[in-house]
């Protein structure tokens, strides 16, 4: 069968930042059926929709530039394709757009993230400001240790409010909220209000991933 | 709104996103153009309570109403609880998140006795009083439904009414009552009075109830006009009633995470422990073509890909084979499981195995319920032995090579040849298999047997039972897995001390309300998960309370007894009962109502024949 790649850009915010990666599979899947999109299925025992995602977003944050791959088995306009799943899908998960995939999901390098919060701007600042930032992450094969200081990159800081990267990507990926926990750790203060918002994934040479 | 708190806390909790709400087709409405707020609770966690069918159904009823707004609340698990009360957040609505203490009704479905004390436990979370008589504002009004509230005796003290029988109707007559009421400004007191005019709500504190020397009941007298028995409520047309064009889909998986589609209501079949047989007569169904549009709805606007059919009994269905073939045709072409429960063993048929077959790969369920043709005949079930071979037989060529069987244990009259006769159906149904030419090659057969322990419930011609002792029940349990094939035979029972709770509350009075309080009090909740329920602290309730739960599990209770729930008609006469219970002990059974009419008694009510 002659089928058409393409790639999905999608937002998961508001009370979507919950659902887990899983669950937000399953959530596309049933979105399809709903839409009756002419998406293409896997063949076998136990055919189903193909669908697999770029880059999984940790629970917990948000994200305004999201994307799944899948193949279209007809030729279908991006705008009815955008417009049918919105119409299947819940409020806090918006498609955006659709296009051909131009980047591999493997170059992707890192995100760039936003994020609101409330607490002691002095402290915070004094904690980013030192020499090692250490912080655990759990892998596959256990609890790891890190220093989240090295694979850190601010773009905006002001109080309240900082834009920064992280890196990504199926070799190495940091979740952004281990550093709000360590800042809670390390400081002892606590953080009133944090709204993490993922605004841009980047290839290792520094574009877009599209 | 509570978002901002939530999203300080719902990283710190097991599967966030049940606590959230914002999955597709939840319904949120504008506050500020809503005039009747409903706070449907189920007490128990969202997993278990989203599955369950009444509530998806009566919050569609309820939301079409464009000034009224129900939203679904559940009982959060004990990390939750921990972060909400550390954070001030009382229980809120999924849909708007507002506590939903501010609501005009909290509503609660009781499906099982063991989630009485999450009511309670629900209640203080919402930041109310638990006792009724605590709360003497005229909002938010407490009241429940669902089949406990036959015997809603052991909350009598907590609700401020129940529902008795089937919502679709009664509710937005009871909302509409509580709007004119809050228009007029009437007390709480004048609203119930009002309340319990309406057919089908009962309301406790309307009653008086006196006691003999001996415990037992001497009399329930209503009080400001209250009925002196209170009518179930039925939906007469129920090939018309109110059925959701769509159910909200979980972003997490749910225990029964499918559409489903009702087929039926009501049973026919009288077999002599089931409640739910009795609760839910007359039998009712729906035309075939009503159960096709209802399957395409839900499975097109929710995006599953299972639909399951429900009833107590889908294969009494009278057009059953039609409606197979023309839903085998939706599915097949949508790319939908159908999947059948509740299939009765003698109405297995060569066709109905290949059409399951396709869905349940896994293994066929049959409920014999007991091991010997006298105790079946006992209890009613109207099942051989035959039925039971044919149906393993046509199991087995269909490939299956594994079988569940569910038996009960304490039945009145049973006696340890009949807990040997369960031990002998298995091995002749292993012989069976063994002796077959074309059985699965190469494959053993697997039996599993779920043995759980007769409760004695209101409503049923065993409701003057006595549940055995504990003694008697483990004795027979231990017999059993020393008479049964342990190699070919897997035998899972169900625990002494949860059964034993379940029928104390069960057939309980309004005196249980103080246990249930002082459970509660000593940290009881959850008791339908095994992790939290403390079986020792519920029984130190009792000890405190001076009530001895013997006194409702363990007693034979004549039929001239007043007994708690006496006053409550679900349209079926005691008298029946009585008939029903004399012909269990001599062992005779009764046809299905198909068959032949039995006189239970619903037909009178109804003004007409069931059939």
């Amino acid at each position: 069968m002659e089928t058409k790649n393409i790639r999905v850009f999608f937002s998961k915010t508001g009370r979507a930042i919950y659902i887990s990666h899983l669950d937000l599979y399953r959530l596309f899947q049933r979105a399809i059926k709903r839409a009756k999109l002419p998406i293409w299925e896997t063949e076998g025992f136990n055919p189903h929709v193909y669908i697999t995602f770029a880059l999984p977003l940790a629970l917990g944050t948000a994200g305004v530039c999201e994307s799944l791959d899948t193949k279209l088995t007809e030729d279908i306009s991006a705008d009815e394709l955008v417009r049918r799943f919105n119409d299947a899908l819940p409020r806090d998960i918006r498609v955006i757009s659709a296009s051909e995939p131009v980047r591999k999901p493997t170059e992707i390098a890192l995100s760039v993230y936003e994020a609101d919060f409330e607490c002691d701007d002095a402290k915070f600042d004094e904690f980013l400001a030192a020499e090692h930032i250490p912080a655990e992450k759990k892998t596959k094969r256990g609890i790891a240790e890190l220093d989240l200081k090295e694979h850190l990159a601010i773009l905006e800081r002001r109080p309240g409010f900082m834009r920064f990267t992280f890196p990504s990507g199926s070799q190495f990926n940091i979740n952004a909220g281990l550093l709000f926990d360590a800042f809670e750790r390390i400081s002892g203060t606590e953080i009133f209000s944090l709204h993490i918002t993922r605004t841009a994934i980047k290839c290792s040479d520094g574009e877009i991933f599209r | 709104m509570y978002k901002d708190k939530l999203d300080r806390i719902l990283l710190k909790v097991q599967k966030p996103s049940r606590y959230i709400g914002g999955e597709l087709n939840s319904v949120e409405k504008d506050r500020d153009k809503v005039t009747m707020r409903f706070a449907f609770c189920f007490p128990d966690t969202y997993d278990i309570g989203m599955s369950h069918l009444g509530m998806k159904i009566l919050y569609s009823l309820i939301n079409e109403v464009p000034e009224y707004w129900c939203e679904r609340v559940f009982m959060p698990l004990p990390d939750m609880e921990e972060q909400m009360r550390k954070n001030d957040i009382l229980l809120y609505g999924l849909e708007s998140l507002e506590p939903i203490k501010d609501f005009d009704f909290i509503g609660f479905t009781l499906q099982y006795e063991l989630s009485f004390s999450n009511i309670l436990a629900m209640l203080d979370l919402a930041g109310l009083s638990v006792y009724a008589k605590d709360r003497p504002d005229l909002t938010p009004i407490v009241c429940a439904g669902g089949p406990c509230v036959c015997n809603a005796e052991p909350i009598a003290d907590f609700v401020d009414l129940c529902i008795l029988g089937e919502g679709e109707e009664v509710n937005l007559e009871l909302m509409r009552l509580l709007e004119k009421c809050k228009a007029e400004g009437t007390t709480k007191r004048e609203f119930l009075i009002r309340a319990a005019q309406i057919e089908g709500i009962y309301v406790p504190s309307l009653y008086d109830v006196q006691y003999n020397d001996d415990n037992t009941i001497k009399s329930v007298t209503p009080l400001e006009n209250a009925p002196a028995k209170v009518k179930k409520r039925i939906i007469k047309d129920f090939d018309k009633v109110y059925y959701p064009e769509t159910f909200v889909v979980p972003f997490s998986e749910i225990v029964h995470d499918r559409a489903v589609v009702e087929v039926l209501r009501g049973c026919i079949r009288g077999c002599r422990f089931c409640q739910a047989g009795y609760l839910y007569r007359p039998f009712r169904e729906k035309a075939v073509g009503t159960i096709e549009k209802q399957t395409i709805s839900l499975c097109e606007t929710t995006g599953y890909d299972e639909v399951s059919l429900t009833s107590l009994s889908t294969s009494d269905h009278s057009e059953i084979e039609k409606m197979l073939a023309v839903l085998t045709d939706y599915s097949d072409g949508a790319g939908v499981n159908l999947s059948l429960p509740s299939l009765r063993v003698d109405k297995f048929s060569k066709e109905l195995v290949d059409r399951i077959k396709s869905v349940r790969k896994s293994g066929l369920t049959f409920a014999p319920e007991a091991g010997t043709q006298r105790l079946r005949d006992v209890i009613n079930k109207n099942i051989t032995e035959e039925n039971v071979m044919n149906g393993c037989r046509l199991a087995f060529e269909g490939g299956y090579t594994a079988v569940k069987l569910y038996f009960m244990l304490g039945l009145p009259t049973e006696t340890m040849e009949d807990i040997e006769g369960i031990a002998e159906l298995c091995q002749k149904i292993i012989d069976l298999y063994y002796s077959m030419p074309d059985r699965p090659k190469g494959k053993g057969i697997k039996i599993s047997v779920s043995l759980s322990t007769f409760i004695p419930k209101p409503f049923t011609p065993f409701q003057f039972e006595p549940q055995p002792t504990e003694d008697v029940i483990r004795e027979r349990q231990k017999h059993l897995m020393e008479v049964i094939n342990v190699k070919k035979v897997t035998v899972s029972r169900s625990h002494f001390d949860v059964t034993h709770l379940e029928a104390a509350l069960a057939r309980g009075d309004r005196r249980l309300s103080k246990v249930i309080y002082a459970a509660w009090k000593k940290g009881c909740k959850l008791d339908g998960w095994s992790e939290y329920y403390q079986y020792d602290k519920w029984m130190e309730a009792f000890r405190e309370c001076g009530i001895d739960p013997a006194f409702y599990v363990n007693r034979v209770r004549p039929y001239d007894e007043v007994l708690p729930w006496d006053h409550m008609d679900i349209l079926v006469s005691k008298d029946f009962y009585i008939r029903e219970n004399k012909k269990a002990h001599e062992g005779r059974t009764t046809p299905n109502c198909r068959e032949k009419c039995a006189g239970c008694g619903v037909n009178k009510c109804v003004g007409r024949p069931c059939f």
